[in-house]
């Protein structure tokens, strides 16, 4: 009895998407090997996409430069497989580590800014980035660095698919706890929150933190895949573009958002990207911008408004 | 040591002229961050497409850049109108002040548009090209000048000159500086608070994209769509915040800073261009923890 009431307060969104998880994991090992590509990628850009929704979607704190951490998880496992010799999960663990780090030291200073002043200082950052990481030697400067890691599919799968489910799992925690009225009320009137004995700057850097984690580990995964990591394309704009389109299309701060956006933005990408060379973002974009102007919601805004049956269904 | 003096001294008089033009790109941004109070983040972009303007009218009517100022500047006072239509209306509509939600909106939406002006502009231009204009040097001193980048530093500064005396001097100009202040109170003096805003973007643009044709002069390797954008657009709102969004000639004391810095910085840095930007871009967070208000009061 104890199980079945625990089960109906954790809520169907969660068990779908648990269930979604599992089926995917149990049926990886029988794929044909495009689909399993495929499936990787899309858990890659949906733990992209959690991680951003972490500070993006539940506070309201819009950061362009997200792809910094992705950059940083790709570095990390880049030099701990590179130059220790490392196993690349454990360079993957160490991406996600570095992100933490990353995202502590740039949260604490660039967080105590509001709306457009943290956006640009989230992108300057990331701009910034790129261009000492070209000056440091350790890490290939602008050459980056070539890995013989081997192929191995199914290792790259069961990573990423642990890291999005903790991720998963975190996000429901919590914005379905105590924590998460607190965030709420800060992406509503964040002085308001204040007042009323919220401590707004540690929830932020909490999540901000989490955040650059996942960012970190998902950035690991991905460049484990792509046998290494060059400075021109790490810090480009579009992955933090991509990250972006998902949460927005999907719907801000929700815990399906960002998997319906993964699913809505990453598997067209990747038909354009055989059939419109460079065209992808350009529909991407376009997406977006209707989407943001019209639709600010998202798809899960546009289902609970217009069928209110679902409406106790998708929290 | 005389040498590096000679150096130094060459570096900070060009860094100077560099910074005019920065500031001048700058300028742009900071005006329609401060009639609308939103950031275009698209602004690379358009920088990029004015630098484009400039090449065009270079290849068809063989004008050069400092030429194609005008017809750059009339384009931009469409495209302009075109984005607060597109993109600001309706968020602005109706409203007494931008709200999160709004903020949200725009800078989400000008960045998908970065990205659909950007990409478009890869596919469509695939290799830099630059424009041939060469006026010749002048010798002042130990330094010399090429003669290019000091018309285009003095036609910056002009710039910034003539949109503050608008701003300042003229009815227009004054609804919008009010419009910028307190949009209800505008609207009890009798002035339409659509149009005035529309007309302060479009001045943003048409500064902006002046700004792209007169940045011709400096780029050695052409007009690279890809690195315009993502270069220069961080440039400009550091600047902005250096000088303070909405203070008028905060833009030319912030784009010279960062002239000095990129050009002064690289001598000191060892010669390196990528730690010299860094480091320009860097001076941003502890500015904005410092004096969040700029460094003009």
């Amino acid at each position: 009895m104890r199980l079945l009431s625990v089960i109906r307060t954790v809520g169907p969104t969660f068990w779908g998407i648990a269930s979604f998880l599992v089926l995917l994991a149990a049926a990886a090992g029988r794929m044909p090997l495009v689909l399993l590509t495929l499936l990787t990628g899309l858990l890659i850009f949906a733990a992209l996409a959690y991680s951003l929704n972490f500070i993006t979607g539940l506070t309201g704190y819009v950061s362009f430069g997200h792809v910094v951490f992705m950059a940083a998880g790709g570095y990390a496992l880049g030099y701990g497989v590179g130059t220790l010799n490392w196993h690349p999960v454990a360079g993957v663990a160490l991406g996600a580590f570095v992100g933490l780090i990353l995202a502590l030291g740039i949260g604490a200073v660039t967080l105590r800014f509001r709306g457009v002043y943290f956006a640009i200082a989230s992108q300057v950052t990331a701009v910034a980035a790129f261009y000492i990481v070209l000056e440091v030697k350790e890490l290939g400067g602008n050459q980056g660095i070539r890995l013989s890691v081997g192929f191995d599919p199914l290792a790259w799968f069961y990573t990423i698919w642990v890291v999005l489910a903790v991720e998963v799992g975190l996000t429901y925690w919590i914005t379905h706890g105590r924590l998460g009225y607190g965030i709420r009320s800060i992406k509503t009137d964040e002085d308001a929150a204040k007042t009323l004995g919220i401590n707004a700057a540690g929830v932020k850097l909490l999540l901000f933190a989490i955040s650059g984690l996942f960012a970190g580990a998902a950035g690991g995964v991905y460049y484990w895949q792509n046998s290494g990591i060059f400075p021109n394309e790490a810090f480009q704009l579009t992955f933090s573009l991509q990250m972006l389109a998902m949460i927005v299309i999907g719907g801000m701060g929700t815990l399906l958002g960002p998997l319906f956006g993964a699913v809505a933005v990453y598997l067209p990408s990747q038909f354009f990207l055989t059939v419109l060379i460079g065209f992808q973002f350009v529909i991407i974009g376009l997406v977006v911008i209707v989407i943001a102007l019209f639709l600010p919601e998202g798809i899960v805004g546009i289902l609970r408004k217009y069928v209110p049956e679902l409406r106790g269904l998708i929290e | 040591m005389a040498d590096f003096l000679a150096l130094l001294v060459s570096d900070a008089a060009l860094g100077i002229l560099l910074g005019c033009v920065f500031a001048v790109i700058a300028h742009g941004l900071n005006i329609i961050w401060g009639v609308a109070k939103v950031v275009n983040i698209a602004h690379g972009e358009f920088i990029m497409l004015g630098a484009y303007g400039a090449y065009f009218l270079n290849l068809y009517l063989g004008l050069n850049p400092l030429m194609s100022v005008p017809i750059d500047a009339a384009i931009g006072l469409v495209v302009g109108v075109g984005f607060y239509f597109g993109f600001l209306y309706r968020e602005l509509r109706g409203k007494e002040s931008m709200g999160r939600q709004s903020e949200l909106v725009t800078l989400v939406s000008t960045f998908g548009l970065a990205l659909v002006i950007l990409n478009i502009a890869q596919a469509v231009w695939e290799h830099p090209v630059g424009i041939r204009w060469d006026p010749g040097f002048v010798q002042v001193g130990v330094v010399t000048l090429p003669l290019g980048s000091l018309y285009v530093a003095i036609a910056s500064v002009a710039i910034i000159g003539l949109t503050d005396l608008f701003l300042t001097r003229t009815y227009l100009g004054n609804a919008i500086r009010a419009y910028s202040q307190d949009i209800p109170a505008t609207q009890l003096m009798g002035i339409n608070p659509t149009f005035v805003a529309a007309v302060g973007i479009a001045l943003g643009f048409a500064v902006t994209m002046t700004g792209g044709a007169l940045l011709t002069v400096w780029l050695p390797i052409g007009i690279d769509p890809v690195t315009i954008g993502p270069l220069y657009a961080p440039i400009s709102f550091v600047i902005v915040v250096l000088g303070g969004p909405g203070k008028m000639w905060g833009s030319l004391v912030g784009g010279l800073m960062m002239g000095l810095i990129i050009n002064v910085g690289q001598l000191l840095l060892g010669g390196s261009i990528a730690l010299a930007t860094a480091a320009a871009f860097l001076i941003l967070i502890p500015l904005l923890l410092l004096r969040p208000e700029g460094i003009l009061r």
